[in-house]
């Protein structure tokens, strides 16, 4: 202990772990950090220049307020008259989910990730106490939170909106991922998996969404105050503020963080609270070959994604109906100037399909990701070392990554017409078609990631920078007014808005045939480089 | 048969400024455990990869049983079984659906293959998943399905450093059994030991060059031989004999390490002396290898 205490002088080596996260996240979270604060600052500068007067703002949040379905993915606007309220719609409660997302991923690296592949073996031979790597990624995630809360709260300031509001707001978002922390570091202490122990982690944070869009949308508003989500919307950042809300953030992630070390002290460095099954002693005579070994892999993946797929297609159909009670003039109006026209539900139903296409496209990126850590790791140069072509393991990357990603549009197709069931206006085949129609642009961008990792196996994590690029090009390029080609570069920007636009398969034969050359080159590449 | 096993000439392989093999030569015969000596990173792995078709070189030959390992690689991995030095195992598949898994990928039905033997005499737990083995375990489960295949070549890479001594004595009878088989081992590796008592010929590698080749015999012969002798009258003077080295008088008795050449010459002088005992040791592979290594790249003694 003398030698810990003399290498550090606050006595356990967090701070020296905590800098080595940083540096080792060195791109990832600056990028996310960017990509969040560029969409706080497009939404702010783009509401606060749509709506020039208080009535339209009324309007507006009156309107959303009156439709269920935007509640429920929403979350209600509270104060009808805030224009700040108005701007951040969609980013109090939904696109804090990705706040939580990026918590979940650095502080699972840090921690389970890190036991996982053996480093945290290596740190805690050091003369760090056993509790510092938990400690200091909980430090580090929390430190990321509290810049991210800082940097919205400017973003949302040079937007135009009130200081006071902004740091509420930019507070409110650091709270999220705070509470992301915690909840991260709680699921990392219970398998030995790191894929398990994120699965346990979405599934935490969809059902803190999902509790939040049953209590906002319900007789039964006290369920949102159950979810950090909820607490977002009921700060009333823009409007009358409760400060005190943010205590509970506070008081929560003190909870998550005081269980996971709980939690950690009662188990083994490398294993987790739940001791995993034993598995069958012999293999199955189906498992023989890359191909169904790449299935067999991916086999839990896929079925968790199918169920969550199926399960928001379901929902998005169910309350569509209900998109079309606060068709309004108004409304009408306010959907034009940002782009939409046409019926109103259909234009709802096609901007739920194209952000489901975009999470569809992610099970794509994270196969072929997959696929770059089995090389990296040495799994792909004993496969090669049976009568195993190269050939045959692109394929196998490439088959789960491209057919996973459009079973699973086919999957949310069937959900959204399943969900909206006798509908007069929609077939049931043109609603299953919808998110099919978006396959194209979705392969391409797979094809993309295929095309990098057959170059390099470790620039398979660059085919996230291919998503995160695509959407943000979306999503910003537009609200900030940038000139078309701009937004053209984005593949998703080329698929047509079914059920809203009818199929045009022009462009669809163009991005297929993108996606084709891509997957192509990849492979050519990947025959002939150095493996490993 | 005819073909030789494994045929390596001028091997080269550059990883950017780095020439992880600078003209390498290598030659096994069938039916022989050929020892492939070298230290961390002089080479060893990189050769076998290349062995593989795993990497491309960038200029010499390689031949395995006559065929390309680059253009017939497929075919080629029918009659080869591959032991990486760090095995990594599939965190969610047990070690028995690996085994398995690899014997169907070579061409293997596991259930006409020794594989149950295999997995007995290793106490291989086949039940526990890929995450959960140590180093060792995921090496044996490696080997029993190298071993459980009915392969010509072994191309093992230090198959052994994570084996506690007593697998490390079933390693060493799974490579008889295979050798009394017909197969072919490359066995690579920096526990002498281990080569001396396994291998049949050896190279011995350095900075991606072959420095030595041959059977331990033709090494020996090529060494220093340590001679040690008692003697009850004055002892003669060896200092000016070319080939004598390391040279020590202590009282009555006499040491030095002798070169081949110089071996005669030292023992006519020792007899003419009245030698009293005599012992000498031939040079243990240890020596040999240390001896290699203090040999600059150009030859020259340090």
């Amino acid at each position: 202990m003398t030698v810990a205490v003399a290498l550090h002088p606050g006595g356990s080596g967090t701070a020296l772990l905590v800098r080595l996260a940083a540096r080792r996240d060195r791109v990832l979270v600056p990028v996310w950090l960017a990509v969040l604060v560029l969409v706080c600052f497009a939404s702010a500068a783009s509401t606060t220049s749509l709506y020039t007067t208080e009535a339209e703002r009324v309007d507006a949040a009156k309107a959303i307020n009156a439709s269920p379905g935007i509640v429920a993915l929403y979350g209600p606007i509270l104060d009808v008259h805030s224009t700040g309220e108005l701007a951040m719609t969609k980013l109090t409660v939904t696109y804090a989910v990705l706040v939580a997302v990026m918590l979940l991923f650095v502080v699972r690296r840090h921690t389970r990730g890190d036991e996982e592949n053996g480093q945290a073996e290596l740190v805690g031979a050091t003369a760090v106490s056993a509790g510092a790597p938990l400690d200091a990624a909980v430090v580090f995630g929390g430190a990321v939170s509290l810049l991210l809360g800082v940097l919205v709260a400017l973003a949302n300031v040079a937007g135009g909106l009130p200081l006071a509001g902004s740091v509420a707001f930019g507070a409110s978002w650091a709270g999220t991922g705070l509470v992301a922390t915690g909840l991260t570091a709680l699921a990392c202490q219970v398998s030995a998996s790191a894929r398990s122990c994120a699965a346990l982690a979405a599934a935490g944070i969809g059902a803190l969404f999902v509790l939040r869009a049953v209590g906002d949308t319900t007789d039964a508003p006290w369920l949102s105050w159950l979810s950090p989500f909820g607490w977002n919307t009921r700060l009333r950042a823009y409007g009358d503020t409760r400060w005190w809300v943010l205590l509970l953030h506070l008081g929560l992630t003190a909870l998550l963080v005081a269980g996971a070390q709980a939690l950690r002290r009662h188990r083994d460095l490398g294993s987790g609270v739940v001791q995993p099954r034993p598995g069958p002693a012999t293999g199955s005579p189906r498992l023989a070959d890359a191909i169904t070994l790449s299935l067999r892999l991916h086999a839990p993946m896929t079925v968790v994604w199918t169920l969550a797929v199926a399960l928001c297609g379901l929902v998005f159909g169910a309350i569509a109906p209900s998109f079309d009670a606060f068709d309004s003039p108004a409304i009408r109006d306010m959907l034009e100037r940002v782009g939409g026209a046409g019926a109103f539900r259909d234009t709802l139903l096609s901007a739920v399909v194209s952000v489901l296409a975009v999470v569809v496209t992610c099970f794509g990126v994270a196969v072929v990701g997959h696929a770059g850590n089995d090389e990296h790791d040495g799994r792909t140069e004993e496969v090669l070392a049976t009568a195993t072509s190269r050939s045959r393991t692109f394929l196998a990357a490439g088959i789960v990554a491209v057919g996973g990603a459009t079973w699973l549009l086919l999957v949310t197709g069937v959900g959204l017409a399943v969900g909206v069931g006798n509908d007069t206006d929609h077939s049931f085949a043109g609603l299953v078609a919808s998110p099919l129609s978006q396959a194209p642009a979705v392969w391409v961008v797979v094809a993309g990631a295929l095309a990098l990792f057959a170059w390099r196996s470790q620039w398979a994590l660059l085919g996230w920078g291919l998503v995160v690029v695509s959407v943000t090009l979306d999503t910003v390029a537009e609200l900030l007014g940038l000139p078309d080609w701009v937004l053209e570069l984005s593949p998703y920007h080329h698929a047509p808005m079914m059920p809203l636009a009818s199929f045009d398969p022009d462009p669809a034969l163009v991005l297929t045939l993108l996606a084709a050359v891509l997957a192509t080159a990849g492979w050519l590449v990947y025959r002939g480089r150095d493996i490993g | 048969m005819g073909e030789r096993a494994i045929t390596v000439e001028g091997l080269v392989k550059t990883f950017g400024s780095t020439r992880a093999l600078d003209g390498l030569d290598l030659r096994a015969e069938r039916g022989e455990v050929h020892g492939f000596l070298g230290p961390n990173g002089a080479g060893k792995s990189t050769t076998l990869r290349a062995l593989l078709g795993l990497i491309r070189v960038d200029a010499g030959v390689a031949s395995i049983f006559g065929m390309d390992p680059w253009r017939d690689a497929v075919p080629l991995h029918r009659r080869i079984a591959y032991v990486p030095g760090d095995v990594a195992l599939w965190p969610n598949l047990s070690g028995g659906e690996t085994v398995d898994l690899l014997l169907r990928m070579r061409g293997a039905d596991p259930r006409i293959s020794r594989r149950a033997e295999l997995v007995e005499r290793f106490r291989l737990d086949p039940t526990k998943r890929g995450r959960a083995y140590s180093k060792g375990n995921r090496q044996k489960v490696a080997l029993v399905a190298a071993f459980a295949a009915p392969v010509e070549l072994l191309a093992l890479d230090e198959p052994t450093t994570g084996l506690d001594p007593l697998m490390e004595q079933v390693f060493n009878e799974c490579v008889a059994e295979k050798v009394a088989e017909g197969a072919t081992i490359l066995l690579s590796s920096h526990i002498l030991s281990e080569v001396e008592r396994l291998a049949d010929r050896v190279t011995i590698i350095r900075d991606g060059r072959a420095v030595e080749t041959g059977s331990l015999e033709e090494l020996r012969h090529l060494r220093r031989t340590r001679v040690r002798a008692q003697l009850p009258g004055p002892v003669p003077d060896l200092a000016t004999v070319p080939g004598v080295h390391n040279l020590a008088v202590e009282g009555d008795t006499l040491t030095c390490t002798v070169e081949p050449d110089a071996m005669l010459t030292v023992l006519q002088a020792l007899t003419a002396a009245g030698v009293r005992s005599l012992s000498s040791t031939p040079p243990t592979l240890e020596e040999l290898f240390l001896d290699v290594y203090r040999t600059s790249p150009d030859g020259v003694r340090r």
